[in-house]
């Protein structure tokens, strides 16, 4: 019976195909394997964001007199809608978290160096839309807070030469954060960004597959032969133990530290003392913070804005920028950048939590 | 010269033509204003130069002292000059505008003050040429205060118009530097009631001392509430006398509406009125009210019931039941808001325990209000009513409790399912991957 449906589908979807593709793939052993398994928990998070998303959606109403009702609900008279919004929360900055951290791995890996361009590009890309995600659905429960900080980001947005204007008018869906601009994020958030990330995760992944794991030049230049490890089941399962303890750490995290929801958002009240973005976002937030207020005759926020954005850039191109062989002044070069980038978000990350209060 | 006299002829007729087109434009606006003079004059508005300022300033002593704050005068300000209240002719400059012949009136006795003042303040269609809601000073009302009829006796040293609003350097009430803004009434007030001015007389002196320390003088004094009450809103201002015994709870309730309506209904009420005790001081004292506090409710400590009952007196069985009634209901609040506390502190949420906790709350706002009923049957069903909205906001707290600590146990036992899988799953991992012999 099993193997005439087996057959069946064989014939339909040609299984075999991917079948031999999983028997094939194999993952390089060596000192630095633990940072591949990274990009499976960043994919793993996102699918606890997509179920649990998903569930949310069942009682969310994205409007300005409804939304902050309407969670308030989910979490007081669904049942285990604590526990859904919760873990949507904290998975959603674990994802952040996780996508950093298998970012840093790979630019300090080298694992963008050729032919693994677009794989690096399409990262970058996916990263971007994981902070939207933040950024989008942190406005959604229509909270005080939120609301804010949603201000203050979207006015750091107006900032940027040429674009920021009309970027920041778009993102509101007007002149003022009003309903409007919830029912716009909830849109991004539940439409656009899904869309988006499904298409770039495809294309990441798919190119992960094509080139297969990366070798450090570190592991490179040792000249031994590297042992492999069957991806299926040996990666697989430890990816497994990973995800356990992912899922372990969010059941943590939700019942030790529900998210609040603080309250609802009232245009007309004054800002809340020691608003800040969400810790992904703080680190930008503490330069621009820091900046004077003219350099130069210039506005010292548009300064940081385009520091931030030339940063970007260079970090986006690193691919095309550092030594193709990984080898030399040049890769050591990109190597100490990537240590000064993360050494600059985690102490002005830290800053923001930590540091004298402006 | 027949020429000319066909000219000047002319030019009298274009002129005389002229004078009638004018006198018809003219006639009905003049009439309306007569119309208007007949029910109530206009006001005299001085817009030139006044004579009476240019001489009295070169003079000396009190002949000088009228001119000095008389620019900021709301009199001068809203542009009516001495021969508004003195008559005679400003444009005069000669002494001859103070002839009384053209109506010039010197300074007012002290019992024509009031008259005087009352000729246009007690116009309600003159004053409203400057106000379109005017207060209008009652003569009538005046006549009802212990000051007017003092100067009807002939007494000199009693207070009239001038005595309190001033003389020529007179201030709109609401302007903080006048003497019957809210906030210096009192202090006017004390100008004579004091112990050296009421020296021989048998009204007492201490009032301010008393006033300035009440929950009044601090709300009023400290806070800058200026709906606070001075003086004048127990006493009256034009017609100011002490109240009498029985109108003391209609006085207090002026602004403590919901006591004063409910004391006026009591039993109580009319046992104090027999009893010649003053209502509402009876509990609160009158210049120095403190704020009151609910350890004035029963006969320990602060208790003020005892004042008047005696331990086995029917109002002291009500008491019995009252007091510990109340101290529960409010022990209740105190617990289910504690636990609220509690369940916040720790994340849970308990929006709807927190409003059923302002509703418990708004309850005993309320039966304070509705002890001044003085009647069980109110106060034990206005004590059911909060103590049941207490008593569902702490199962509220409760229930968020009880929540939190399943999520806890939730989560152990989730923690103990993963833990013993990823032990399962490394015990796979290190099964397959163990070298067979």
């Amino acid at each position: 019976m099993t193997g005439g449906v087996r057959a069946w589908l064989e014939e339909r979807l040609g299984l075999e195909a991917l079948r031999h593709v999983a028997e094939k793939k194999d993952v390089p052993v060596h000192r630095h394997t633990f940072w591949y398994y990274w990009g499976g928990m960043t994919l793993f998070l996102f699918g606890i964001q997509v179920a649990t998303g998903i569930l949310l959606l069942l009682y969310y109403r994205a409007s300005a007199d409804e939304a902050y009702e309407s969670v308030r609900f989910i979490m007081t008279r669904v049942s285990f809608g604590w526990l859904i919004r919760s873990i949507h929360s904290w998975a959603a900055n674990l994802m952040i978290g996780a996508a950093m951290i298998h970012m840093f791995s790979a630019f300090l890996m080298k694992a963008y160096r050729s032919p693994r361009e677009l794989t690096w590009l399409t990262g970058m890309a996916l990263l971007g839309l994981s902070l939207a995600f933040g950024f989008s659905g942190y406005l959604l429960p229509w909270n005080q807070l939120a609301f804010f900080a949603t201000k203050v980001g979207i006015d750091i947005t107006g900032a940027v030469p040429m674009v920021g204007e009309f970027l920041a008018r778009f993102l509101r869906g007007g002149e003022h954060i009003t309903g409007g601009t919830l029912t716009r994020f909830f849109g991004f958030h539940v439409a656009v960004l899904p869309a988006l990330a499904t298409a770039g995760l495809v294309l990441h992944v798919y190119l992960v597959q094509r080139h297969g794991m990366s070798l450090p030049p570190s592991v490179e230049d040792a000249g031994r032969p590297v042992p492999r490890m069957k991806f299926v089941p040996h990666f697989l399962l430890r990816d497994a133990v990973g995800w356990l303890a992912a899922l372990g750490m969010l059941a943590l995290l939700s019942a030790l530290f529900p998210w609040e929801l603080g309250l609802k958002a009232d245009p007309y009240a004054s800002a809340p003392a020691g608003i800040k973005p969400e810790w992904y976002f703080a680190w930008m937030f503490q330069t621009l913070r820091m900046l004077p207020s003219h350099i130069a005759g210039i506005e010292g926020e548009l300064i940081g804005v385009l520091g931030i954005g030339l940063g970007a850039m260079v970090w986006l191109a690193s691919p095309f920028l550092d030594d193709p062989r990984g080898r030399g002044r040049r890769a050591r070069l990109m190597s100490a950048l990537g240590v000064v980038a993360l050494v600059y978000i985690v102490g002005f990350t830290l800053l923001v939590y930590r540091g004298p209060k402006p | 010269m027949r020429a000319a006299l066909r000219w000047a002829c002319g030019l009298v007729l274009v002129v005389a033509l002229a004078a009638l087109a004018a006198h018809d434009t003219l006639a009905p606006a003049v009439g309306a204003a007569a119309d208007t003079a007949a029910a109530s004059p206009a006001p005299r508005v001085t817009t030139e130069k006044n004579t009476c300022l240019d001489c009295h300033r070169g003079l000396e002593g009190r002949l000088s002292a009228p001119t000095k704050d008389f620019s900021q005068d709301i009199h001068a300000v809203r542009g009516l000059g001495c021969a508004g209240c003195h008559g005679g002719n400003p444009r005069d400059p000669e002494m001859s505008a103070m002839d009384p012949e053209k109506g010039f009136k010197p300074a007012p006795a002290k019992k024509e003050v009031a008259e005087m003042c009352a000729s246009c303040h007690a116009n309600a269609e003159y004053m409203k040429h400057f106000n379109p809601q005017p207060y209008i000073f009652s003569m009538a009302e005046f006549r009802t205060s212990v000051h007017c009829k003092k100067i009807e006796e002939g007494d000199p040293k009693v207070a009239t118009c001038t005595n309190c609003h001033g003389v020529h350097g007179i201030l709109p009430p609401r302007d903080p530097r006048s003497p019957v803004h809210p906030s210096n009434v009192a202090f006017t007030c004390a100008k004579c009631h004091n112990a050296e001015y009421m020296k021989g007389r048998t009204v007492p002196t201490n009032q301010l001392a008393l006033w300035r320390a009440s929950v009044h003088g601090h709300a009023l004094l400290e806070k800058g509430e200026l709906s606070a009450p001075a003086c004048n809103d127990c006493h009256g201002n034009h017609g100011a006398r002490p109240p009498r015994t029985r109108d003391i709870s209609l006085v207090c309730g002026n602004c403590h509406g919901r006591e004063g309506e409910l004391f006026a209904q009591s039993k109580v009420k009319e046992t104090l009125e027999f009893e010649g005790k003053r209502g509402c001081v009876t509990c609160h004292s009158n210049h120095d009210v403190k704020p009151p506090t609910d350890a004035m409710i029963g006969f320990d400590g602060d208790g003020v019931c005892g004042r008047c009952h005696t331990p086995d007196s029917p109002g002291a069985r009500a008491a019995a039941i009252i007091v510990p009634g109340f101290h529960g209901f409010k022990a209740r609040i105190a617990r289910a808001d504690s636990l609220l506390i509690v369940a916040e502190r720790l994340g849970m949420e308990i929006e709807s325990g927190r409003e059923m906790l302002k509703q418990a709350n708004d309850h005993l706002v309320g039966l304070r209000a509705t002890l001044h009923s003085f009647s069980l049957e109110p106060i034990q069903a206005a004590l059911a009513e909060g103590s049941g909205l207490a008593d569902r906001a702490e199962v509220d707290a409760r229930a968020a409790l009880r929540d939190w600590r399943n999520r806890r146990i939730g989560m152990a036992l989730s923690l103990v399912v993963i833990v013993a899988l990823i032990a399962l799953l490394v015990a796979w991992i290190r099964g397959m991957e163990r070298p067979t012999a």
